[in-house]
């Protein structure tokens, strides 16, 4: 094996001008579809984090939102709750005051019945005994008489009554 | 052992089995990258596309393993031509080779070969890995000592230079064999490498049916060994780039 100085200069023109023509049909497109790559891929990234963040955020409004609204749903049953009780306290005082209005009625209607029973029984008891006594006293005393007796008993009676 | 077929035309010798390997490395590797780059796609890349990515990231890494990838960025595509071409180089003459014998003096373009002016019964090789000729891996590693010191002059040529002469004046005859030492091993072990391999190949050959299975298993190995030889010059490349062109603040 010789060395031939020819060759040495063959190979340094074939590597020359393969380096030249990959750099310029080969290479100069790859990297640049490389490079679009990487920045495609950044921005991707980029959209994912930024969609995320947004996604955080459309979280977070609805979690505000169901946590509003829950709290609104425990006030609308708290103020039904109190008007409720409210409106039954209300509804029970009704009723005690109708009662005793009832009851007060009914007990001076009974008033009234007993004073005209008592009215009524005083008159029949008067006639009656008007009548015994001078069945009795007919023949004892006169009718004049006999009336006095009796309206001063009477009296006497309805005084100490 | 077989010879060049050297022809001299002009008072040059052109070895044709060396000038035709070197066109084929070229056309082969022009052809690969340009099937890789044929249908380029941001986002649906082929098969070899995909390929032709992954050796550019690998050389990248290898680049910026060696220096910051800021500054070799300019640097890749000599890695990957380099890669490529020496890869291809290293495994051309793997699946054949072609010798031809010559009785009597042979004549091509009307030039006697000149191997058989000297020899009766010339084996001429015809086919072969270029990488197996010292003059052309000495030829790329010449390339890449210039390349070495050219670059180290214009981008740091104040620590380049006064890197010979550390850490003592006298260290400057040992640090101008070092600087050339690099070439001279950078060739010698690519083409020992390369070159063994296809001795060895063709040692297997002579023993017919019993060596097939030995010459497979050792087509593989070299295919292993070119890729790694391919893979040594570049990242030493790289590496003594950096070196030359970088200065590290200490």
């Amino acid at each position: 094996m010789s060395f031939v100085w020819e060759n040495f200069v063959w190979a340094i023109v074939a590597f020359g001008i393969l380096y030249f023509l990959l750099s310029k049909y080969a290479f100069g497109p790859l990297f640049s579809v490389m490079e679009k790559r990487r920045e495609l891929v950044k921005q991707q990234l980029d959209e994912a984090a930024s969609s995320r963040t947004q996604a955080q955020q459309y979280i977070d409004e609805q979690k505000e939102a169901l946590a509003t609204a829950r709290k609104e749903a425990h006030d609308i049953i708290e103020q039904a709750k109190r008007s409720s009780s409210l409106q039954a306290d209300e509804i029970i005082e009704k009723a005690k005051e109708e009662t005793t209005r009832l009851k007060d009625s009914a007990a001076r209607d009974i008033e009234n019945e007993k004073e005209k029973a008592i009215a009524a029984l005083r008159g029949e008891v008067s006639s009656m005994s008007v009548a015994i006594a001078s069945k009795i006293l007919t023949k004892e005393i006169d009718e004049k008489d006999q009336t006095e007796l009796v309206g001063q008993y009477l009296n006497e009676v309805g005084g100490k009554q | 052992m077989h010879e060049s077929p050297i022809i001299v035309l002009g008072g040059l010798r052109f070895d044709l089995s060396a000038i035709g390997m070197l066109l084929i490395t070229v056309i082969v590797v022009m052809v690969l990258a340009k099937l890789a780059v044929r249908n380029l796609s941001v986002e649906n890349p082929g098969k070899l596309q995909n390929f032709m990515e992954w050796v550019v990231e690998f050389v990248e890494n290898l680049v910026s393993s060696a220096m910051d990838l800021k500054h070799g960025r300019k640097y890749i595509s000599l890695g990957l031509t380099l890669m490529l071409f020496i890869f291809v180089s290293n495994i051309l003459g793997l699946p054949f080779a072609v010798i031809t014998e010559a009785h009597g003096v042979q004549s091509i373009f009307g030039q006697p070969i000149q191997a058989t002016l000297t020899n009766e019964h010339a084996h001429l090789l015809w086919w072969k890995s270029p990488t197996a000729d010292l003059s052309i891996t000495a030829g790329l590693a010449f390339m890449v000592f210039v390349l070495i010191n050219v670059m180290g002059l214009k981008d740091n040529r104040k620590h380049y230079l006064k890197h010979y002469v550390e850490p003592f004046w006298i260290f400057l005859p040992l640090n101008i064999v070092e600087n050339i030492a690099k070439p001279v091993a950078l060739a010698i072990r690519l083409f020992a490498n390369i070159f063994a391999g296809e001795v060895i190949l063709a040692t297997l050959i002579k023993a017919s049916v019993f060596g097939l299975p030995f010459v497979a298993a050792w087509q593989g190995f070299s295919l292993f060994v070119g890729a790694l030889q391919a893979f040594i010059f570049t990242m030493l490349t790289m590496v003594y780039i950096g070196q030359a062109t970088v200065h590290e603040e200490h």
